[in-house]
C-alpha cells in the first residue's frame, strides 16, 4: 500500500471510529552519505525512510500514535491507538487543528534534487585529496565526506487543510587531522549548499588551519576575562539555549524569560532574528507542524524582547496568534516550539576591532560538553573550551584545556560588541543557528 | 519477520556486484512515552517503528541502504541499490541460512507494551507526585515513563539467522527548584531491560525525592571555584568518566582509523595499576545488555583494562577487518536506520581495594561529585569534559557544602593515570550514547574513586 492509499484507509477509519477533529502528519527523509578515508570509499549509504502520525480530538484531549508500516490493519490501528491515548491526557490545555484560510508566502529557494552518487563520491574524494595537499602534516586519520537528504512534509486534516512541501540540504566537509610531536590535532570544516558547486580547496585550507593552529597551545590560566565567541561558537552557544525563548517552555516555568516580553533582556546592540524564509537557505519553511503560516520576525530587537516563540496551544493560551514555530523533532513526535533561521544580526565591526575592544582577554573558538554543561533551565553553563589569547588587542597564541563558565542571561546583557561577518552552524532539523563574533564583558575561565 | 526465500534472494542481490558479505538486519519496534508536567498527563507519543536495513562489505570499504518498504519488489530494489555502488563480479558463494538461538537471560515478566496506560501512569504518579511534594521551593518537575519493545532479526551471507527481541523500561524524573527568580535542577532517570517489575527493585517514590533533593540543594549552593585540584567521584552514573574519558577512544571506530590515542597500545599501561574496566554486555537486565549484537555476535564480557594495562578494544566485524582482530560483540545501531559499528554495552570500572571513608579522608582540599550528568569526547585528542549534577566540597578530609555549575574537563590519557585511589562498592547508572551509529542505551559504572588532580570548571 502506498502513503496515499494508507491516507485514505486512515480517513475511513477516522470517520468509522465518529471521530470529526484528526489529522495526518506524514514525513519522508531520502539520504546519502559518503564516506572517504586515505582518498578511497570507506562507507557510502542511502536511505528512504519516514513515518506518518495520526493525531485526534477525542473529549478534548489530543492523542497521537505513529507508524513505519502502511496497511489496511495499522491504518485501523495507529486510530485507536490516538484515541485510547487521548483518553489517558489530563492536562486542561485547549487543544485545537488549525483550518485552511491562511495565505503562504511562496520559497525563493526551492529544494534540490539528491546528486548522484558518482558526484558526491568525486567531490569527497578531491576534498580528502585537496587535505593531504595542504600540508605535509596531515595524516591518515583524516576523513572527508559528501551528504544530500531531502525532506517531506505532508499535512492532511478534517478542517480542511492538505499541505505539501520539500526541503533539501547538502554538503562537502573534512576533518583533518595532523600530527606534530607525536600529537593529534583534529579540526572540521564544511560548506553547505549544492556538492557540485562546493568549494574543496577552500574547505581543506580551513580545516587543515584550523588544526596547525592548535599547535604548541598554551594553558589559558584562569580568573575573570573578557571574551570573544567565534560566529561559529556563538551560534552553538544560541542554538543550545534556544528552547529558553519558546512560549511553551515559559509557560511551564522551565524558562526564565516568562513574562519578559517588551521588557530588556540583552544588551541594546542585540537584535535576534527567526526567518523561515532566510534567502541562503534550502530549508525554508512556508508551514510549521501545524499548518500555520510562517513568517520572518525579530525576536529580540535593541536588547528588548518582541515575543516569545508560540505554536497555536501557547498563543491560546496568552491570547495572541500563533507565531508559526509549531515543529516537531521527529514525526512521531508530539507538537513543540522551534525557530528556522535564528540569528544575532551582525553589526558594523570587524573581528579585529572586536579583539581591540577587548584589550586582553580569550578568543574562543572551540566549544565541547553542551549537552551536558549548558542547563537551558537555569542558563549556567561551564563548557570545555579552546581558543587564542588577546594581548593588547591582538589575537595571539593558542590556548587549550580550559573551561568557560558563566549564565547565559547575563551573557546576553553583557554583550559589549558585535561583528559584521555572520557564521552559521550545521542546522539541525530545520532550525539552523547562526552568529557574527561578539564580545562579552566577562566570563570565568579555568584552566 | 521476513521469509528465508526471501532473505534468500535479498542476499544473492546484495551481493551481485562482488561484494564479499551481505547482511539483512530488520527490525519492528513499538515504543510508547508517557508524559508529566504540571502534575497533570500531558502527551503520549506512540510509535511502531519498521523497516530493514541492507548492508555489504567488500574488503574494508561498506555500503549501506535502508527502507521501511519492506514489501518483496522494496527488500529486492533496496539490495540493488547497495549492489550498485560496486561493479565487481559475484563470487558464486552459495548461501545456506542455518537459524542460531543464543537465548535470553534477560527474562521480562510484565512486558509493558501488553499493559493498558493507567497502570504505567500510576507508577509515574507515584515517582511525579514525591518529587512535587518534596519540599515548598520545588517550583515544577517533569516526569516521563518510557517503554520499548525492540524486535531484531539478522541474516547475512555467512548463514546466520537469528532474532533477538529487547524490552526496555525506563522512570525520568526531574525537578525544578525556585527562588528569587532563579532556577536550579536535579534529575533521576533509572533504566533496566525489564518490564513493569523493574519497580519492585526500585521504587518510583525514591526516583522522585532523589531527583527534588537535588534541585534543592543545588539551589541552596554557590558556585564551585574553579582550579585543579583531587576530585572524588561517587559510584552509579559517576561512572560516565570513564565512558567518556576511555571508553569512546577504545571503540574499533575510533582504533582502527588511528583516530584514538589509545590506537596501537594494546599491553602498554595507559591507566594506574588500581584500574580494571570491563564491558559487559551479559549482565542480566542491565539497560545496555543484548543476547546478541546488531551484526549476530554474541554478547560478551571484555577486559579492556587489567591493572592499568589495555588488554581489548570494543570491536565490530568491519572495525575488525581494519584491525585484522576479531569482533567482540560490540556491534550496535539505533535502529535499522544505521549503519551499525563498534559500541559500548556496560562499561565500568571495577571495584578496588579503598575504603569509602579512606577516599575522603585523604581530601585536604578538593571535590566531592556525588552526581554527575552527561559528556562528551574528542577520541582524536582525548580531550574529554563532563558536567557535575551534584557536587560538594571537601576540606580537611569532610565532605562540605554544596557547590553548583561544576565542570571536569581533561585528556584521557591523562586522568587514567590519575585514578589513584579506588573504592569497593560497584554500582551502575543508565544513560543514552550517541555517536555514529546513533542513540543507544548503556550502562556505566564504578565504585566511588578519586581522580589527584584534574581541571574543574567554575567560577
Amino acid at each position: 500500500m502506498n502513503y496515499n492509499e494508507f491516507k485514505q484507509a486512515v480517513i475511513e477509519a477516522a470517520k468509522e471510529a465518529g471521530l470529526t477533529d484528526y489529522e495526518l502528519y506524514y514525513s519522508t527523509t531520502s539520504e546519502i552519505n559518503t564516506e572517504i578515508y586515505k582518498e578511497d570509499v570507506k562507507s557510502f549509504s542511502s536511505s528512504k525512510n519516514g513515518g506518518a502520525c495520526f493525531r485526534c480530538i477525542e473529549s478534548g484531549k489530543m492523542g497521537y500514535a505513529a507508524t513505519e508500516k502502511y496497511d489496511e490493519e495499522e491504518a485501523k490501528n495507529i486510530v485507536i491507538r490516538a484515541m485510547d491515548n487521548a483518553l489517558s491526557i489530563e492536562s486542561e490545555d485547549e487543544v485545537v487543528l488549525y483550518g485552511a484560510g491562511d495565505s503562504y508566502q511562496q520559497v525563493t529557494k526551492k529544494a534540490e534534487a539528491l546528486p548522484s552518487a558518482d558526484i558526491m563520491i568525486e567531490k569527497a574524494i578531491a576534498c580528502n585529496k585537496a587535505t593531504y595537499e595542504q600540508d605535509s602534516r596531515v595524516i591518515d586519520a583524516t576523513e572527508s565526506g559528501a551528504f544530500a537528504s531531502n525532506v517531506t512534509v505532508s499535512i492532511y486534516n478534517s478542517k480542511g487543510l492538505d499541505l505539501n512541501h520539500e526541503v533539501s540540504l547538502s554538503g562537502v566537509y573534512t576533518a583533518a587531522v595532523i600530527e606534530e610531536k607525536g600529537e593529534m590535532l583534529d579540526s572540521l570544516d564544511f560548506q553547505l549548499g549544492n556538492v557540485e558547486e562546493a568549494d574543496i580547496k577552500k574547505i581543506a585550507k580551513k580545516a587543515v588551519e584550523g588544526a596547525v593552529e592548535q599547535i604548541g597551545a598554551l594553558k589559558a590560566g584562569s580568573g575573570k576575562m573578557k571574551v570573544v565567541f567565534s560566529g561559529k561558537m556563538m551560534a552553538t552557544m544560541l542554538s543550545t539555549f534556544a528552547e529558553v525563548f519558546s512560549a511553551e517552555n515559559a509557560q511551564k516555568g522551565l524558562s526564565l524569560l516568562k513574562g519578559k516580553e517588551n521588557t530588556t533582556v540583552a544588551s541594546d546592540i542585540v537584535t535576534i532574528v527567526d526567518d523561515p524564509f532566510y534567502f541562503d537557505s534550502s530549508l525554508q519553511m512556508p508551514f510549521d507542524a501545524e499548518g500555520v503560516a510562517t513568517y520572518t520576525k525579530e525576536i529580540v530587537k535593541d536588547g528588548e524582547l518582541t515575543t516569545l516563540l508560540h505554536n497555536l496551544k501557547t498563543a491560546k493560551k496568552v491570547g495572541i496568534k500563533s507565531t508559526g514555530n509549531a515543529s516537531k523533532l521527529t514525526y512521531s513526535s508530539s507538537v513543540s516550539i522551534l525557530p528556522y533561521y535564528f540569528y544575532i544580526k551582525p553589526s558594523g565591526q570587524t573581528k579585529e576591532e572586536l579583539f581591540s575592544l577587548a584589550g586582553d582577554g580569550i578568543y574562543i573558538t572551540e566549544l565541547q560538553g553542551m549537552h551536558a554543561g549548558a542547563n537551558p533551565k537555569t542558563g549556567d553553563f561551564s563548557l570545555g573550551a579552546s581558543g587564542f589569547l588577546i594581548k593588547d588587542g591582538k589575537k595571539e597564541s593558542c590556548v587549550k584545556g580550559f573551561t568557560v563558565a558563566g549564565n547565559f542571561y547575563k551573557l546576553l546583557a553583557n554583550i559589549e560588541a558585535i561583528s559584521n561577518d555572520l557564521e552559521f552552524i550545521l542546522p539541525k532539523g530545520l532550525s539552523c543557528f547562526g552568529a557574527p563574533c561578539v564580545l562579552v564583558s566577562e566570563l570565568s575561565i579555568a584552566g | 519477520m521476513i521469509s528465508k526465500s526471501i532473505l534468500n534472494a535479498v542476499l544473492a542481490k546484495a551481493l551481485s556486484t562482488g561484494a564479499d558479505f551481505a547482511e539483512v538486519f530488520a527490525e519492528r519496534t513499538l515504543s510508547k512515552n508517557i508524559s508529566m508536567i504540571d502534575s497533570k498527563v500531558s502527551e503520549i507519543t506512540d510509535s511502531l517503528l519498521s523497516g530493514v536495513g541492507i548492508r555489504i562489505l567488500k574488503g574494508t570499504k561498506s555500503v549501506y541502504a535502508s527502507t521501511t518498504d519492506m514489501s518483496y519488489s522494496g527488500l529486492i530494489n533496496c539490495a540493488a541499490q547497495v549492489a550498485s555502488a560496486l561493479s565487481g563480479v559475484p563470487n558464486g558463494k552459495s548461501i545456506h541460512l542455518t537459524e542460531t538461538l543464543f537465548g535470553d537471560i534477560h527474562p521480562i515478566r510484565i512486558v509493558p507494551s501488553s499493559v493498558p496506560n493507567a497502570q504505567k501512569i500510576e507508577l509515574l504518579k507515584e515517582g511525579y507526585f514525591s518529587a512535587k511534594n518534596y519540599h515548598p521551593e520545588i517550583s515544577q518537575v517533569m516526569g516521563s515513563f518510557l517503554d520499548v519493545d525492540h524486535n531484531i532479526m539478522i541474516a547475512n551471507s555467512d548463514g546466520l539467522y537469528t532474532e533477538d527481541r529487547q524490552v526496555r523500561t525506563r522512570m525520568s524524573i526531574s525537578a525544578i527548584a525556585s527562588k528569587d527568580g532563579e532556577n536550579q535542577t536535579g534529575a533521576c532517570s533509572p533504566g533496566r531491560r525489564m518490564g513493569l517489575e523493574m519497580f519492585d527493585e526500585i521504587s518510583p517514590k525514591k526516583i522522585g525525592e532523589q531527583a527534588a533533593k537535588q534541585a534543592v540543594t543545588m539551589l541552596h549552593a554557590d558556585y564551585c571555584p574553579a582550579g585543579k585540584y583531587p576530585v572524588a567521584i561517587e559510584n552509579g552514573f559517576g561512572g560516565v568518566i570513564f565512558h567518556e574519558a576511555c571508553g569512546h577512544s577504545l571503540e574499533a571506530t575510533s582504533v582502527a582509523l588511528g583516530q584514538s590515542v589509545f590506537s596501537n597500545k594494546l599491553g602498554l599501561q595507559i591507566a594506574n595499576p588500581k584500574v580494571t574496566a570491563v564491558d559487559d554486555g551479559t549482565i542480566p537486565n542491565a539497560w545496555g545488555s543484548i543476547n546478541v549484537d546488531d551484526e549476530g555476535n554474541p554478547s560478551r564480557r571484555n577486559v579492556l583494562i587489567e591493572n592499568g594495562i589495555l588488554k581489548s578494544y570494543m570491536i565490530d566485524k568491519l572495525g575488525g577487518r581494519r584491525m585484522g582482530m576479531e569482533a567482540t560483540g560490540n556491534c550496535r545501531r539505533q535502529s535499522y536506520a544505521w549503519e551499525p559499528t563498534s559500541r559500548m554495552t556496560n562499561t565500568m570500572i571495577l571495584a578496588g581495594q579503598d575504603k569509602n571513608e579512606d577516599i575522603i579522608a585523604s581530601m585536604e582540599y578538593g571535590l566531592y561529585a556525588a552526581d554527575m550528568g552527561g559528556g562528551s569526547v574528542n577520541p582524536i585528542t582525548g580531550e574529554f569534559n563532563f558536567s557535575v549534577k551534584e557536587g560538594y566540597m571537601v576540606r580537611d578530609g569532610k565532605i562540605c557544602e554544596p557547590v553548583r555549575g561544576a565542570s571536569l574537563i581533561g585528556k584521557g590519557s591523562e586522568i587514567l593515570m590519575n585514578i589513584d585511589m579506588v573504592g569497593t562498592d560497584l554500582a551502575t547508572g543508565q544513560g543514552m550514547c550517541g555517536s555514529s551509529s546513533g542513540s543507544i542505551p548503556t550502562d556505566v559504572g564504578q565504585p566511588l574513586l578519586r581522580v589527584s588532580s584534574i581541571t574543574v570548571g567554575g567560577r
